[in-house]
């Protein structure tokens, strides 16, 4: 089967060949939008693009649609993507996945899968952001297009990043102060670090995101143009009063249009979203402490038990190593989609900078697969002092979210030598600033966006890897079967049915938790009549919570009269089953 | 009795005349008015109105059309929106348009129905629009109010089910939701197993059966009413709860009725799902009519104070709705609320001053902490009408064991309240009998109660309107400096009780400072004088012709002042400011501009 797998994985990429050809970098909206297009035509049979709505800036939200015969009857899988508009290595990941998916539509699996399941993608649900890749001037943006007066000062958009030394990007700079609080990196001098006294070391630099303070309000950059952030703005343990989450949960138009999808599709049985968040390396643990309350704050006890499941899984086929831990950020999609809409939620950043092995110091080890969460110590984002907005931190620079730890820092720029990258890192280079007068002020650090997002040509064997996964998961996926369907007759026209509803999936028939949320449909088994017969014993119609894999229930009912009738059992995520019953 | 109101009219009138033709400076009553105007109410009103009633939304729309009418300058509606089924839901606006723009002034927002079957709140809206109206230029207090501030009233937050309520079979609880059809139970099928009015009469009633299993027997004295029998008695009656039939054959009766959700957990503020916060829907904002009102808040930043209506219980509800939330309601705001709520439990007998999750339940997603703690608005929310208002006194029983209701049906009511047992014959129950309380007893003011209830919830928000912000800039003064420079300082003070930003406001910056601008002067430098005395000031660099002001508190919490970090130019409820200014005074102007405490200027 993996052979296969792989032979259509080879398939799907001389049938894209032609489109991926021309591809260097990362797509603007225009061309995502072409490439999306072209892929519903050319496998018109197999997928369709529509839109589900439109980003603040007015962007078509696309849904690329795969699978044969009416998608909304066959239970799915959501792929998102690019909702974390630094992330396009999210998006490329995701079109890439279809487009091999719908390459190798003549393998068996995949033949398969797309024949019993249904492959949503959203593969840029923040294209507003997204597309300051694509501008003249590159930043890391995180914002859609609406207006805010992110540092609630009254003025909108009034203190933007400026490209100080003309080189199209907006990098860092330093200047050498004696109220420095920053020192070169021992290990890599192209990195900033917080002097640390304990070392002897005393700060040197002041370090801020490339720009003017426009309005001479002490904070740089801090309130350039857009906007809220959707990843930031979803209900799961939305943050309040914080720059780029918005005026209040599902404040953006992206957010409403990727939960009015999702809510109104009960047939989504889980959710993977490419972003900078990792749960599938290693699942979260149970921990009764934290569902014991009102308020869940972990996963379920079945769901955890899952998750490991999924996990493995992910591991066994990407065979991907060395993730970072990334934990789940506080209003974002993944953790929304789990927590109240109910369905299995898994996330990865898909690539990561791979671990460069440094043999003559093995203490290093350690340090390069420690999480990379951000750091205190790095210089700039959450922690640092570029950042501005309404509570005096985070601000625009928080764009490079995880982006600045030290150590990651130093990870990256290791493999990005080891691999010979260029364009990755700009060198300090001197320039006037008219914030300081008579002062050495540099413009330089690691490029915006090269962190999170390789060349793309690295991206074709993490796509391959996540196909694997993704057929694998939809094997796994729940099956209900309507088995030992029996007929007993009483005599005098009085029949007893009994009928066994089993999930014969590897996968429960949808998440523990969908059992709370109204709006996921539980498994419903129901008795269709024919004409001239009723019900003497049983429920017309049964609802039950959800059927781990192999879990059964049996029904029965006494039914008096004669003719055809039908049993129906099945949940829109596991599929429904029917029978036919003839009473004599 | 008919007989002797006449002749007491027709002395009155008699009376009148002799009095006019002895003095003509005698005072002059309304010449349409056949009596004498009843103190604190509009007697011969441009637009009459009756307010022992309850409207419905062709009633209220034909009311402000006729105020707009009436009173081109000082009432005009637009429409926010349309709701579910596509009705407009307009926003009346009342002020007096001809000093000022409505949007410059400090502003009040007045809700009601969100649920729908609590229908006071509609009404009590339109009165407060009415009356509003017909007393500007006749009783200072509303001419000041009018000229100094915006009222934004939106008399049905709910406006579908408003209909519903009103026009199909309810009971006194249902319709509570919005119309937008849901799956209740699970079964794919929306709204189909509605209510059945089995007489057709409009009201959801209990159904009851004769059996000798029943536990259930009349009251003796309220034959309307059924009581559990004594431990030691036999029932004669089964219960069979409301009015109605399985119509989808589940075996279950009523259980997927039109809407089934609560359009007020419907808000951007601690927003829960559906499992922990009953009646939430996909995210805050799912529904039409909530988005509505959110655009129109974000749009209208000088709403400084508001009010949504509600009932069930006599009460004043503050935020927050759930514990975790306390701390956004600091000390200094609390006193604000403190001053307004309780002097409404004396202006409202029978209410209380409530903190809506302490004092009545917890709600995650509630429309008051969306106010109060989105968009940090002084905000409270009546519960209207409490069994109190029935005998001026609350029965020490609990509700199962008083008869308050019933006596009141029999002695006030004169029997209207309930629908007396009838027998009827139901497809599944067979012969059964229905009866208990109409829709529009119990939750709703019973009319020669609604106007007066009216009334004194319509003056609790003036209490509540009066005392937001009122700035004035009560000195100017001016100094020459050596080199031709001139020092101006400026004292704005702010003479109500609200702050132009809460405590909460300031700590989180939800609106932007206020700015106070020396114009037509050429300003070298500005700063804000923190005591005048020490000689304590703090300069402000950037755009120095308009100082900026994190707050001008008011005249009670005590809350952080203009200097922030808990200095204040100039006194608790004031800032004093100070620019450097070349040249010699000439017409310069000062101009105060803040969101929430509108725009004022004083020329030198």
């Amino acid at each position: 089967m993996i052979r296969q797998l792989l032979y259509g994985g080879v398939l799907a990429l001389a049938c894209v060949a032609q489109t991926l050809e021309a591809q260097t970098t990362y797509n603007s909206h225009a061309q995502l939008s072409g490439r999306l297009k072209n892929l519903s035509t050319k496998f018109n049979a197999l997928a369709s693009v529509s839109s589900i709505g439109k980003s603040a800036g007015g962007r078509d939200l696309w849904l690329l649609t795969l699978g044969k015969g009416d998608a909304t009857k066959k239970p799915a899988i959501l792929i998102v993507a690019g909702l974390d508009g630094t992330h396009l290595a999210g998006s490329e990941l995701a079109i890439q996945t279809a487009e091999k998916m719908l390459g190798a539509a003549n393998a068996d699996s995949v033949a398969k899968l797309l024949e019993t399941k249904t492959f949503y993608f959203l593969p840029s649900m923040n294209p507003d952001a997204q597309e300051q890749f694509s501008a003249k001037l590159k930043y890391e943006r995180t914002t859609n297009d609406s207006k805010t007066d992110d540092d609630r000062d009254g003025r909108v958009d009034e203190d933007p990043f400026e490209d100080l030394n003309g080189d199209g990007v907006v990098s860092w700079i330093r200047v050498e102060d004696a109220a420095g609080t920053y020192v070169a990196s021992k290990e890599d001098p192209r990195i900033l670090v917080k002097a640390d006294p304990s070392k002897g070391e005393s700060g040197k630099y002041l370090v801020y995101t490339e720009g003017i303070d426009n309005d001479k309000d002490g904070v740089y950059n801090e309130d350039g143009a857009g906007g809220v952030n959707p990843e930031k703005n979803f209900t799961f343990d939305y943050q309040i009063f914080t720059t780029g989450s918005g005026e209040h949960a599902a404040s953006e138009p992206e957010v409403r249009a990727l939960l009015d999808f999702l809510y109104r599709a009960p047939n989504i049985f889980a959710v993977l979203t490419f972003g900078p968040n990792n749960n599938l390396s290693e699942a979260p643990r149970f921990d009764a402490a934290k569902v014991a309350r009102r308020i869940l704050t972990g996963p379920l006890a079945k769901d955890a038990k899952a998750m490991e499941q999924v996990s493995k899984l992910y591991n066994g086929r990407t065979a991907l190593k060395d993730a970072p831990t990334m934990p789940q950020t506080r209003g974002n999609f993944s953790q929304t989609a789990y927590y109240h809409a109910g369905r299995y939620s898994f996330t990865t950043p898909g690539w990561w900078t791979p671990k460069v092995e440094a043999p003559r110091d093995t203490t290093r080890r350690a340090a390069a697969t420690a999480p990379t969460t951000p750091s205190p110590t790095a210089p700039a984002a959450t922690g640092g002092p570029a950042g501005g907005g309404r509570m005096g931190g985070g601000g625009a620079a928080a764009a490079t979210s995880t982006a600045n730890a030290s150590e990651d820092d130093a990870r990256f720029l290791k493999w990005a030598d080891k691999e010979k990258l260029t364009g990755v890192y700009v060198d300090w280079k001197t320039i006037q600033h008219p914030d300081f007068p008579g002062q050495k002020v540099e413009v330089g650090g690691i490029v915006p966006f090269s962190k999170l997002n390789p060349p793309v040509s690295y991206l074709t064997a993490v796509a391959d890897k996540h196909v694997k996964f993704l057929t694998g998961l939809g094997a796994q996926m729940p099956e209900i079967q309507l088995v030992n369907v029996k007929t007993e007759s009483l005599g005098n026209g009085l029949t007893r049915i009994t009928a066994t509803v089993i999930n014969k999936g590897l996968m429960p028939t949808y998440a523990e938790i969908g059992d709370r949320v109204r709006f996921v449909q539980k498994v419903k088994t129901e008795l269709k009549l024919g004409a001239g017969q009723a019900i003497v014993s049983g429920k017309r119609l049964n609802l039950r919570a959800a059927l781990a894999s192999d879990e059964s229930e049996e029904y029965t009912w006494l039914v008096s009269g004669t003719g055809k009738l039908t049993i129906e059992t099945g949940c829109p995520t596991a599929g429904v089953k029917s029978a036919d019953v003839t009473l004599k | 009795m008919k007989k002797h109101i006449h002749s007491f009219i027709y002395a009155l009138v008699c009376c009148t005349l002799a009095v006019n033709a002895f003095a003509q400076t005698a005072p002059q009553t309304d010449p349409d008015l056949n009596g004498m105007r009843a103190i604190g109410t509009p007697a011969n009103p441009k637009v009459k109105w009756g307010w022992n009633y309850y409207m419905d939304y062709a009633g209220f729309n034909k009311l402000m059309q006729e105020l707009a009418k009436a009173y081109p300058d000082l009432v005009k509606y637009e429409s926010i929106g349309k709701s579910f089924q596509g009705r407009e839901m307009y926003v009346i606006t009342v002020t007096d348009f001809k000093s000022g723009k409505p949007e410059n002034k400090p502003a009040f927002w007045i809700d009601g129905n969100i649920h729908a079957n609590e229908l006071q709140g509609t009404q009590f809206a339109m009165y407060t629009a009415w009356y509003l109206a017909e007393s500007f230029g006749k009783m200072d207090f509303v001419t000041d109010m009018l000229k100094g501030r915006t009222f934004y009233i939106l008399p049905s937050l709910n406006p579908d089910a408003h209909e519903n309520f009103i026009y199909k079979s309810n009971t006194t609880s249902s319709s509570r939701s919005g119309m937008m059809p849901l799956d209740d139970d699970g079964d794919g099928l929306v709204d189909e197993d509605t209510y059945d009015d089995l007489d057709g009469d409009g009201n959801i009633v209990t159904m009851r059966r004769k059996s000798p299993t029943g536990r259930y027997k009349v009251d003796p004295d309220f034959p309307g009413r059924m009581i559990l029998a004594k431990p030691d008695e036999q029932g004669e009656y089964e219960m069979l709860g409301f009015e109605g039939i399985d119509n989808d054959g589940d075996g279950r009766v009523n259980e997927d009725n039109p809407g089934a959700y609560d359009p007020n957990r419907d808000w951007g503020w601690g927003w829960q799902p559906d499992y922990i916060q009953g009646g939430a829907l996909f995210y805050p904002g799912t529904l039409p009519e909530t988005k509505n009102v959110k655009k129109f808040f974000y749009s209208h930043p000088n709403i400084a104070g508001a009010q949504s209506y509600h009932n069930f219980g006599g009460m004043f509800l503050r935020p927050p709705g759930a514990e975790e939330d306390a701390m956004y309601v600091p000390q200094s705001d609390i006193a604000v609320y403190d001053v307004i709520g309780k002097t409404g439990e004396k202006m409202i007998p029978g209410y209380k001053y409530y903190v809506l999750w302490k004092d009545l339940y917890t709600v995650y997603g509630g429309e008051i902490d969306w106010i109060g703690l989105g968009r940090g608005v002084f905000m409270f929310s009546n519960e209207i009408n409490t069994s109190w208002r029935m005998f001026n006194k609350n029965s020490t029983e609990n509700r199962n064991q008083n008869s308050e209701f019933e006596e009141f049906d029999k002695f006030l009511l004169l029997g209207d309240g309930y629908v007396k047992w009838k027998p009827i014959k139901h497809p599944q129950y067979g012969d059964i009998e229905i009866g208990g309380t109409k829709r529009n007893y119990i939750r709703n003011t019973p009319g020669f109660l609604l106007e007066e209830e009216g009334h004194r919830n319509m003056a609790f928000t003036m209490l509540h309107a009066y005392h937001m912000p009122k700035l004035e800039i009560i000195d100017i003064k001016t100094k020459a400096l050596a080199n031709g420079l001139t020092e101006v300082t400026a004292v704005v003070q702010n003479q109500r009780a609200i702050p132009t930003h809460s405590a909460h406001d300031l700590r989180f910056k939800i609106e932007r400072p206020d700015y106070i601008t020396l114009k037509n002067a050429q300003v070298l430098a500005g700063m804000i004088v923190e005591n005048e005395d020490l000689g304590i000031t703090r300069e402000q660099k950037y755009n120095p012709q308009t100082i900026e002001v994190a707050n001008i508190a008011g005249t009670v919490g005590g809350g952080g002042g203009g200097g922030g970090f808990g200095g204040f130019g100039g006194g608790g409820n004031s800032v004093k400011v100070r620019w450097i200014v070349k040249g010699k005074a000439d017409k310069w102007t000062v101009e105060v501009d803040s969101r929430k405490g509108g725009i004022v200027s004083k020329t030198l």
